[in-house]
C-alpha cells in the first residue's frame, strides 16, 4: 500500500489545524458580521441599501472559511503553534496604560490620573520592554529617560503636537 | 512640451527649503527602517503619518514617498551585509550580494546596488512624468462601472501577487472589504455593524487599523522569533565599482529597470515581482549560469534597479488613477484623505503643485539616497548592532504618541491595541495582513462606484460587461486568477515566492 493510499485511509480528519482555525475564524467574523446587518435594508439593484454590501461580502468571507476548511481536511498543511502571552500582555498593556494614563480616563468607578508624556511615555516603554526574553533592567531604564526625552522634544517642542506633557506638575 | 513645464513647475515646489528638508528626513527616515530588520515602510508610514498633520499636504506626502523608496535602498545594504533582507523586495539581494560580501566586495556590491537603484530611480521618475498626463486624460474617460471594474482587477493581482496562499489572501481582501464597511453608510445615514458604539459611527479609523495590524502586531511577531544576525565583520572596501563592474552591470541595470518600472505600474503590488523577474532573467541570459549565487555582479545590479523602479512606478496608478496598487500606497490614500486630497485624476490638475512637486522631489530623493547610501554605510552598520529588546519599545512609543495625536483620543490608542491582538490572530492563523489594508481602503470607493455604476444603469449588472474598457479590465482580472490557480502555474508561484 503506498503512503497515498494509507494516508486516505486514515480518513477525515483535520490535517492542517492552523487552516481549519483559519476558516472558522473567517466563518465567525461572517456570521457576527450577518447578524449585525441583518435589520439593514438591503435595498435593490438599482438602489443599493446600506445592508446589501455588509451582507454580500459576509457571505463571500463564510464560503471562503467553508473552502479553507475544506481544504484543511483534505491537505496536510501547518499546525497552530502557541501565543506568546507575554509580548500580548506586556506589548498591549502597555499601550492601554499610555491611553489611560496620558490624558486621564474614567472607567466607572476607576479614575485614571491625567499624568501625561512625561510619564506615560516611560511607562509604555518600560512595560512593554518587559516582552523581551532577553530583558536588561539597567540597558532599558537609560534607553527609556533617553528616549522619552527625545520624543518630547521631538512631538512637543518640535513638531508642537497638542498632547499633556505633565498637567499635574507642570500645568501643560 | 508640457512636460518640461510642468517638470520645471514640480522642481520649483520641491526645491523649497522646507520641502528639501522634509524629503532629506523622509530619505533618512526610510532607510533607517530599511537597514532594520522588523521594522518595515508599512509601519513606520501608518506611525508617522499622524505626525504630519501640520505639514501642508506636499510635504507630507514628499517625506512619505521618500520612506518609501528610501526603504529599498536601506533594505539592500542589510541583506548584502547581514544576509537578511531588511525589506521583502530585498530577497533576491541576498543571494548574490552577501556572496559578494563574503569574498571581501561587499562594498562593490553595496555600490553597485545604490548607483543601479539611482538609474532606476532617474528612469522611473521620467517615466511617471511622461506617462502622468496621459493616464489622467484617460482615466477622466472612465465612468463609475470602469472605475469599480479596474479596482476589482487591482485586488485581484493583490491576491495573486500576495506572500503564501492565494485562498488565504483571498479571505484578507475580503476581510478588509467587509470591515471597510463598519461605520454611518453615505447615501441613508443608517449606522452599519458598528455595535452601537459611538467611535465607531464613522468607521473604523485608517491609522488605527494600520497601526495596529502593521505596528503593534508585527511587534509581537518579531518578539516571536529570536534574531539571528551575521554581520559581516570583514572590511567593507572601496564602494566604487570599478570599470569592469561597470560593465558587467550596466546592462543588468537596464534590463531591471525596465523589468521593475513595468511590473510597478500593475494594480496589485507588482513591484514585488521585479527583483524576481529580474534576477530570473539575468540567470537565463548569462552566459555562465552556475556564476550565480555565488556573488555574480549582474544578481544584484538587475534586481536592485528592479525594486527601486517598481518602487516608484507604483505610484502611477495612485496619482492617476486614484487607485492605491499595495499597501503603502494605500497608506499615501490615507495620508492624501487627511489632507483633504481625493486621490484621482483631478489631482493633477486641481493640485498640479502636488502632483508634480512629488514626482520632482522623487529625483532630488534618489540624489540624496545615493549621497546617505555610501558614504554613511559604516553609520548603518552600526545600527544594525542595536538588539531588537530597545527598538520594540520605542516603535511602541512612537506608536502610542501617533495615534493618540490623530485624534487626541486616547480610547483609539486602546482600539489600536485590540486591533494589534486582531492582527495578531491572523498572523497565528497563517493570514498575511497586507491585502487587508488594501481591500479597506479600497473598500468604501468600490461601494460608491457599484452604486453609481447600478443608479445609471438602472440595476443592471450587464453594464460592467457591456462597457468595453469595463469588460476589458474583468477579463484580465479572471484571466489572472485563472492562470494563477492552474496547478503548474500554482507550484511556479510557490517557487518564486519561497526561493
Amino acid at each position: 500500500m503506498s503512503l497515498n493510499q494509507i494516508e486516505r485511509a486514515r480518513g477525515l480528519r483535520i490535517r492542517s489545524s492552523q487552516d481549519f482555525a483559519a476558516g472558522l475564524f473567517m466563518i465567525v467574523l461572517a456570521v457576527l458580521a450577518l447578524v449585525l446587518a441583518r435589520d439593514l435594508p438591503m435595498g435593490s439593484l438599482r438602489q443599493i441599501g446600506p445592508g446589501m454590501l455588509p451582507t454580500w461580502f459576509s457571505i463571500f468571507c463564510a464560503a471562503l472559511g467553508l473552502l479553507q476548511i475544506v481544504g484543511s481536511l483534505r491537505f496536510n498543511g501547518e499546525a497552530l503553534s502557541g501565543w506568546s502571552w507575554r509580548g500580548v500582555i506586556f506589548v498591549l498593556g502597555g499601550a492601554c496604560v499610555f491611553g489611560l494614563t496620558i490624558r486621564g480616563f474614567d472607567f466607572g468607578p476607576i479614575r485614571f490620573p491625567s499624568l501625561g508624556l512625561l510619564v506615560a511615555g516611560p511607562l509604555v516603554m518600560l512595560i512593554s520592554g518587559l516582552a523581551a526574553n532577553d530583558l536588561k533592567w539597567k540597558e532599558l531604564i537609560i534607553f527609556t529617560v533617553a528616549m522619552s526625552a527625545a520624543c518630547i522634544l521631538l512631538f512637543k517642542y518640535a513638531l508642537s503636537l497638542p498632547i499633556p506633557l505633565a498637567p499635574w506638575l507642570l500645568g501643560i | 512640451m508640457d512636460m518640461f513645464s510642468n517638470l520645471s513647475l514640480g522642481f520649483g515646489v520641491a526645491l523649497s527649503f522646507q520641502n528639501l528638508a522634509l524629503c532629506f528626513v523622509g530619505c533618512l527616515v526610510g532607510t533607517l527602517i530599511g537597514v532594520l530588520p522588523g521594522v518595515g515602510p508599512i509601519a513606520t508610514i501608518s506611525i508617522l503619518l499622524p505626525i504630519t498633520f501640520g505639514l501642508d499636504p506636499t510635504g507630507a506626502l514628499i517625506m512619505l514617498a521618500g520612506i518609501y523608496y528610501g526603504a529599498q535602498y536601506g533594505g539592500s545594504t542589510t541583506a548584502i551585509l547581514v544576509n537578511i533582507p531588511g525589506e521583502a523586495t530585498a530577497v533576491v539581494t541576498t543571494l548574490d550580494g552577501h556572496q559578494m560580501a563574503k569574498q571581501g566586495r561587499a562594498g562593490i556590491a553595496l555600490g553597485t546596488a545604490a548607483i543601479g537603484s539611482f538609474v532606476a530611480g532617474c528612469f522611473a521618475t521620467v517615466v511617471i512624468a511622461a506617462l502622468g498626463a496621459p493616464l489622467t486624460k484617460m482615466a477622466l474617460l472612465f465612468g463609475p462601472a470602469e472605475y469599480f471594474s479596474l479596482m476589482v482587477m487591482g485586488l485581484c493581482f493583490a491576491v495573486v501577487l500576495a506572500r503564501g496562499s492565494i485562498l488565504k489572501a483571498f479571505c484578507m481582501i475580503m476581510l478588509g472589504l467587509l470591515l471597510s464597511t463598519v461605520g454611518t453608510d453615505l447615501e441613508t445615514g443608517q449606522e452599519r455593524l458598528t455595535f452601537g458604539i459611538p467611535a465607531l459611527a464613522d468607521g473604523i479609523d485608517f491609522s488605527v487599523l494600520a497601526m495596529g495590524i502593521f505596528g503593534f502586531a508585527e511587534v509581537l511577531r518579531n518578539l516571536e522569533t529570536p534574531e539571528a544576525r551575521d554581520v559581516v565583520r570583514a572590511k567593507i572596501g572601496r564602494l566604487l565599482p570599478g570599470w569592469s563592474d561597470i560593465k558587467q552591470s550596466a546592462m543588468p541595470c537596464m534590463r531591471g529597470t525596465v523589468i521593475g518600472g513595468t511590473l510597478g505600474i500593475l494594480p496589485g503590488n507588482g513591484a514585488v515581482l521585479g527583483p524576481f523577474a529580474s534576477y530570473t532573467v539575468e540567470k537565463k541570459i548569462a552566459k555562465d549560469p552556475s556564476r550565480f549565487g555565488k556573488g555574480a555582479i549582474e544578481g544584484v545590479a538587475g534586481p536592485e534597479s528592479a525594486n527601486n523602479a517598481g518602487a516608484q512606478t507604483a505610484f502611477i496608478p495612485l496619482l492617476t488613477l486614484g487607485i492605491p496598487p499595495n499597501a503603502v500606497m494605500a497608506l499615501m490614500v490615507g495620508a492624501m484623505t487627511i489632507h483633504g486630497i481625493i486621490p484621482g485624476p483631478q489631482v493633477m490638475t486641481r493640485n498640479p503643485e502636488l502632483f508634480w512637486g512629488m514626482i520632482a522631489s522623487m529625483w532630488i530623493g534618489n540624489l540624496m539616497l545615493l549621497i546617505i547610501n555610501l558614504p554613511l554605510v559604516g553609520l548603518w552598520v552600526k545600527l544594525l548592532q542595536v538588539p531588537y529588546r530597545l527598538m520594540f519599545p520605542a516603535i511602541l512609543i512612537f506608536c502610542c504618541i501617533g495615534i493618540y495625536s490623530v485624534n487626541n483620543q486616547p480610547l483609539d490608542v486602546a482600539f489600536t491595541a485590540m486591533f494589534g491582538l486582531f492582527g495578531y490572530l491572523l498572523i497565528k492563523l497563517g493570514f498575511e495582513p497586507a491585502p487587508l489594508l488594501l481591500g479597506f481602503v479600497l473598500g468604501k470607493l468600490m461601494e460608491e462606484k457599484l452604486r453609481q455604476a447600478l443608479i445609471i444603469s438602472r440595476g443592471s449588472f450587464m453594464t460592467f460587461l457591456e462597457r468595453p474598457i469595463s469588460a476589458g479590465l474583468l477579463l484580465v482580472a479572471v484571466a489572472v486568477l485563472v492562470v494563477a490557480l492552474m496547478p503548474s502555474m500554482a507550484k511556479k508561484r510557490d517557487e518564486v515566492f519561497t526561493e
